[in-house]
């Protein structure tokens, strides 16, 4: 038998070492977390939410009311993520990514070394899984519509283990905005389930918290049904503060379910609820009194991004079917007519009396709140009366001796104004303008159905003269209403799912809005939008009123609270809060 | 007192209370409809006798009022500004009667002064004027909803309770079925197909009368009762032993002695309309703007904050009540007086 | 036997018949849950059909009907849109909270109408008597939505009892005892309120059966024989008199899911009546047949239970 010589035999196990230590330090890699732009606070304490609906999934997949949501997003990450406080992109679980020239492939690089709440590595497989996901027809996400551009799903390739690439059929200039909330589920968890069919049934409120693992700050401890749901710090959260501590600060979260805002209210009075996010102007004059007192501050952010409006309807209804309607679109589809409503109106009565003066004027869709898109130049034409009769005299209408209103053929001007009975904000905001347009001698009658039929009305027969309405874009940026100013749009309010654009204006606008969905170039970009708030405050298509503002409370004992007017307003930053 | 006289007292008094509703544009004295965008949430104004310096004046004045953000409620009493009450004073403009147009107020004060002697809501509007407007309407639905169940109520009890049998069972069979199912969505249904061009309250007076014909059940019952005895009666039995036929036997000798319990059905029901009118505004189905109610009035109760912060919206509600006492007073002593009169 | 199988077929008819007609009326408003989400620009119209399918809302009623009531009969109740799950255990849940209040609220209403209606039976036309019918009809007049409203100005304005909710969430889990206290804390208001509407009623009730038996001939001759006051009242009196009274018990447990719904909308307890108008508004049809289907259940029950009862207690409507 020959003998292995011993220096063989140490090279040997040296190499074995080595190779071993390789193929470890590749499964295990150093962590690369990021570092969050936060130095003080510190670690420990507990937060307390009141919540005014349960969640109804813990999926983040079905997800689509706002108490899940506001749950999820302290449960997983996602791969870039949209900066409240900044309103722009960043870098998430994602550490890096570059763009193909022509703008329709980004290549994403994970960050490493990074687990999911139950220990488990991230890596690319997991991103792959998650977008197939989204992306499955059979599921029907919400979101899926999100990741859908130029007609076509994105692709989804894994290049390596820490690398994926995107792929879209058109540039999309807010192509980055896309990642931001699409959670990135643990394959090792739910594929099994996945491909079985039962996807649906996974990570139900009620699940055991051993079944969840996410890439959050928090994971999942404890729910009781109709009381609370409790998270715990995620010891493998992947960020860190600027000191090397690992974020979250806080070690518990829990959401108490309140049966409504005026609970809410009173438990956070008491000291009970530390945060009070998005409460009414109402609120905010009482709790206002006691700031000092019971150790808490109120916040008044300022606008947001929903805006109420009023529009007419400017469908193109069959005559023989609807005659009054058709009838009185002749006064609608007039300019000037729809300029004499928007001056009558008194934005600051509504201000006033319906938010208590917590609410910002508008005179175009994009509010002072969204820093990146608000257009300074437009133009707010002061409260005239009688600038709305010269326009309406103008336009061929005449008055009577009793001061009613009739058109160039003597009918007397009258119409309906639809609105949905279950929010008292904007009937009482119909009922300022009712009292308005009397004063131009209209005679307009107030319609509060009831939101379904309201809705069927506005989209599907098309029976109504006029309504008053708000809309909340889910982000700041442009693209997520396209279904709003794109003349075949479904949510193209005045007259929806055109065939071809009905208005030289609409065109225009048409022309506008694709145009700015490819234009990387963001001053570029701007320019168009601004184009497009122009047309839309100077034909009026909506009339736009109000936007109200973001209200929030917090605890004096709640450290780096940076509320923001984007969803979900005061836990975007959540990993960042401490209790002092 | 003798029934006939609790009888007459309870019946003038409801009289009464429908003339100040019926004539609200005399005895209120501003227009429902009147927004004073800077008095929103106004509390009542007090009327004073004695004026700052401790005079006595024979006509009641009040003072002005102005915001001061510094108070509780937000407004201080201006005593530089003084405005005597006056009667019969001119104001705005309505129809007497809803035909004379008229201009005649039955109190005032003279503009810029302002009455509210219930306070004012979130547009400023005077809650007395709405008040006694808004007794129109809820009155009227409930007349009209307790008429029309009471009608369709005597058709089906009197049949169901005459022929008995298979009829009886039927009918008594589906009174239970239309008690029992969620009419609030005939309600919606109904309030959904409604064209755009009729006005704000014929709308709600049509949910209203929705309502009093699918609340047939209750009363069929009990005029089924009435007429399971009535017609075992001696002379009953002998006009239809005389060869009488059904319909003149229900028309002339069952019928008349529902008589008493159809009276007392009104009475009651009104009152129970008069509250699902109320119920029906709670949940939207109100009359809409500006046209007040007695239920949407209460309706803005369904916020805390009007709730606690501002009293006087309260008091449509507590004025509800000697309404209601009125009804029920009636319907007792219509009860009374029927029962001590031998059939 | 025979009359009880009888009650028992009418009453499963009926059910049917609620069940196909709620149904019916549910369709008669244009509109479904889904409509809510026409309004997100960021959803498109493909997406809303596909979730429409997916819940066979696309199909028409007779096909609908039909898979429900299969679905019933294999003990499902359809599911909610609003909580994407089935309907069984949100009903459970708010069903046991509204159970919970009406229960102890029929408890507070006859515990305080027996004594004062026997007490005034015993003493009808004295003062006491002449006093608690004034209250009660006082009561009677004050509509239960006007009560409802006042109480909870009480609790605002004094605080001495909590607004809303039935737990005090922050301070659960810290043993049997202090929750039971949190809830009892929590109901006193509802329970009273649901009490105060049905007392009068009650007390009107039971003075009016036991004048009666206090006057029947029976009773008087038992008095002749000397027997106690107080033997006479509990021992002779009360069971002759409980008739009505059971009927009344009956009709307790009949109306105990749906007489607390307008209490608790009001006052913010959170069981079916809030659940049902949240559920019609947001049209989330499986969820509002469910509840009127176990509404009409408990109906029926009661009706049927108070039949029984009398039959059972009442040897005169044996022999008849």
């Amino acid at each position: 038998m020959q003998r292995v010589p011993f220096w063989n035999y140490c090279v040997f196990v040296a190499a074995a070492t080595l190779s071993i230590g390789y193929a470890r330090a590749q499964s295990h890699p150093a962590e690369e977390p990021m570092v969050a732009e936060v130095s003080s606070g510190h670690a420990g304490g507990r937060l307390v939410l009141a919540m005014r609906s349960e969640p109804k999934t813990l999926n983040p997949v079905l997800a689509q009311d706002a108490p899940s949501r506001d749950v999820i997003r302290c449960l997983t990450a996602d791969l870039i993520h949209i900066n409240r406080g900044s309103q722009k992109t960043e870098p998430a679980l994602a550490k890096s990514w570059t763009a193909s020239r022509d703008g329709r492939q980004y290549t994403l690089r994970l960050r490493r070394g990074l687990r999911f709440s139950d220990g488990q590595p991230l890596d690319a497989d997991d991103v792959v899984f998650s977008f197939q996901v989204y992306l499955d027809e059979k599921i029907d996400s919400s979101e899926r519509d999100l990741l859908v551009v130029g007609g076509k799903p994105i692709s989804v390739e894994k290049v390596d283990q820490y690398t994926v690439r995107f792929e879209m059929a058109q540039p999309d200039a807010a192509a980055e905005r896309l990642f931001d909330g699409i959670a990135i589920l643990p394959r090792h968890l739910l594929e099994g389930a996945y491909r079985k069919g039962e996807f649906a049934n996974a990570w139900s409120v009620s699940m055991a918290p051993a079944e969840f693992a996410g890439l959050g700050p928090f994971r999942l401890k404890e729910y009781v049904p109709g009381q609370r749901i409790v998270l715990e710090r995620n010891p493998y959260y992947w960020k860190e503060d600027g000191s090397g501590h690992r974020l979250p600060y806080l070690d518990e979260v829990v959401f108490l379910f309140v049966p409504n805002e005026d609970t809410q209210v009173i438990r956070f009075q008491a000291g009970d609820a530390d945060i009070l996010t998005r409460f009414s102007a109402e609120n905010f004059a009482v709790l206002e009194k006691q700031q000092a007192a019971k150790h808490y501050h109120l916040d008044d952010l300022g606008a947001g991004l929903e805006y109420n409006f009023m529009f007419f309807n400017l469908n193109g209804v069959d005559p023989k079917a609807q005659p009054e309607i058709a009838r009185k679109q002749e006064w609608f589809e007039d300019k000037r007519f729809r300029q004499a409503v928007s001056e009558a109106i008194d934005r600051d009565s509504i201000v006033r009396l319906v938010y208590n003066g917590r609410a910002t004027p508008l005179w175009t869709q994009v509010t002072p709140g969204n820093r990146l898109w608000v257009d300074p130049a437009i133009a707010h034409p002061a409260l005239s009366v009688a600038h709305g009769r010269e326009l309406l005299r103008s336009a061929g209408f005449s008055w009577k001796s009793d001061g009613s209103l009739q058109d160039s053929h003597g009918r007397p001007v009258e119409f309906s104004i639809l609105t949905s009975s279950s929010n008292a904000q904007r009937v009482k905001i119909a009922t300022l303008i009712q009292d308005d347009l009397s004063k131009l001698g209209m005679n307009v009658q107030i319609n509060s159905l009831e939101f379904h039929t309201m809705v069927d009305r506005l989209l599907t027969s098309h029976d109504y003269e006029a309504a008053v309405m708000g809309l909340v874009s889910g982000d700041a940026d442009p693209t997520s209403e396209m279904n709003v100013w794109m003349s075949s749009g479904d949510t193209h309010l005045w007259h929806p799912n055109q065939t071809q654009p009905a208005t030289p204006w609409e065109a225009e606008m048409d022309r506008l809005m694709q145009q700015q969905l490819v234009e990387l170039d963001h001053s570029k970009r701007k320019r168009l939008y601004d184009r497009v708030q122009e047309i839309v405050a100077d034909e009026l298509p909506v009339i736009c009123l109000v936007s109200p503002n973001i209200l929030v409370g917090a605890s004096d004992r709640v450290g780096n609270f940076h509320a923001a007017i984007l969803d979900p307003y005061t836990l975007w930053n959540i990993d960042q809060l401490y209790i002092q | 007192m003798t029934h006939r006289h609790k009888l007459w007292a309870a019946l003038a008094l409801l009289v009464c209370l429908h003339a100040l509703v019926f004539f609200a544009g005399f005895f209120a004295p501003y227009d429902f409809a009147a927004q004073n965008r800077d008095l929103t949430f106004a509390p009542p104004t007090r009327i004073h006798f004695l004026d700052a310096a401790g005079n006595f004046h024979a006509r009641p004045f009040v003072y002005g009022l102005k915001n001061d953000p510094t108070s509780a409620d937000g407004y201080a009493v201006d005593q530089a500004r003084v405005y005597p009450m006056r009667f019969f004073s001119r104001g705005s403009a309505y129809r007497f009667g809803r035909v004379l147009p008229s201009g005649l107020h039955l109190f005032g004060v003279d503009d810029p002064g302002r009455l509210f002697l219930m306070g004012t809501d979130a547009f400023g509007r005077d809650q007395f004027s709405c008040f006694l407007y808004g007794g129109r309407i809820s009155l009227m639905a409930g007349w009209i909803a307790a008429a029309l169940s009471l009608l369709i109520g005597i058709i089906v009890g009197t049949l169901a309770g005459f022929y008995g049998g298979w009829i009886d069972q039927i009918l008594m069979r589906g009174g239970e079925l239309f008690l029992a199912l969620p009419w609030l969505y005939l309600l919606f249904a109904v309030r959904a197909e409604l064209p755009l061009h009729i006005a704000g309250w014929q709308v709600f007076l049509l949910l209203v009368a929705v309502m009093g014909l699918v609340g047939w059940a209750r009363p069929a019952r009990l005029i089924r009762g009435v007429v399971l005895s009535a017609k075992e009666r001696n002379f009953v039995l002998a006009a239809r032993g005389f060869g009488a036929s059904d319909m003149h036997v229900i028309c002339r000798h069952v019928l008349p002695q529902t008589y008493g319990v159809i009276l007392t059905q009104i009475t009651l029901l009104i009152p129970q309309y008069v509250l699902a009118e109320v119920t029906l505004s709670f949940l939207g189905l109100g009359a809409s703007e500006p046209i007040p109610s007695w239920g949407t009035q209460l309706a803005a109760l369904q916020q805390y904050y009007v709730l606690s912060s501002f009293w006087w919206m309260f008091l449509p509600a507590i004025l509800l009540v000697p309404v209601f006492l009125l009804y029920y007073a009636a319907a007792d002593a219509l009860q009374e007086r029927l029962a001590s009169v031998p059939l | 036997m025979k009359y009880l199988a009888q009650r028992v077929i009418h009453a499963m008819a009926l059910l049917l018949a609620i069940s196909f007609f709620s149904f019916a009326l549910l369709q008669l408003a244009p509109g479904d849950y889904f409509d809510s989400m026409r309004l997100n620009p960021q959803i498109s119209s493909q997406a809303l059909a596909g979730m429409r399918s997916q819940y066979g809302l696309d199909q028409p009623l007779p096909i609908r009907y039909e898979r429900w009531l299969t679905a019933l009969l294999h003990g499902q109740l359809g599911v909610s849109f609003a909580s994407r799950g089935p309907v069984g255990p949100v009903l459970r849940l708010r069903a046991r909270n509204t159970l919970v209040l009406s229960g102890t609220a029929t408890l507070f209403a006859w515990l305080l109408a027996l004594p004062i209606g026997i007490w005034s039976a015993t003493k009808r036309n004295g003062w006491a008597d002449r006093f608690w019918g004034l209250a009660t009809s006082a009561l009677l007049t004050v509509p239960d939505l006007v009560v409802f409203l006042g109480l909870l100005l009480l609790a605002i304005r004094t605080g001495w009892f909590p607004t809303g909710g039935m737990r005090t969430e922050a301070t659960d889990g810290l043993g049997y005892w202090s929750d039971a206290k949190d809830l009892a804390r929590h109901l006193i208001l509802p329970a009273l309120a649901v009490a105060l509407v049905s007392v009068p009623i009650l007390i009107r009730h039971i003075r009016a059966a036991m004048v009666e038996a206090l006057e029947s001939p029976f009773l008087r001759a038992a008095r002749g024989h000397g027997i106690a006051n107080s033997r006479l009242l509990f021992r002779y009196a009360l069971p002759a008199a409980s008739n009505p009274l059971i009927s009344l018990a009956g009709f307790s447990v009949a109306t105990m899911l749906s007489a607390s719904a307008l209490a608790e909308i009001v006052l913010g307890w959170p069981g079916l009546g809030p659940l049902l108008v949240e559920s019609i508004l947001s049209k989330d049809i499986y969820l509002v047949v469910a509840i009127v289907m176990l509404s009409s259940v408990f109906l029926v029950a009661g009706n049927l239970l108070a039949d029984l009862l009398l039959f059972a207690s009442d040897p005169r409507i044996r022999v008849e």
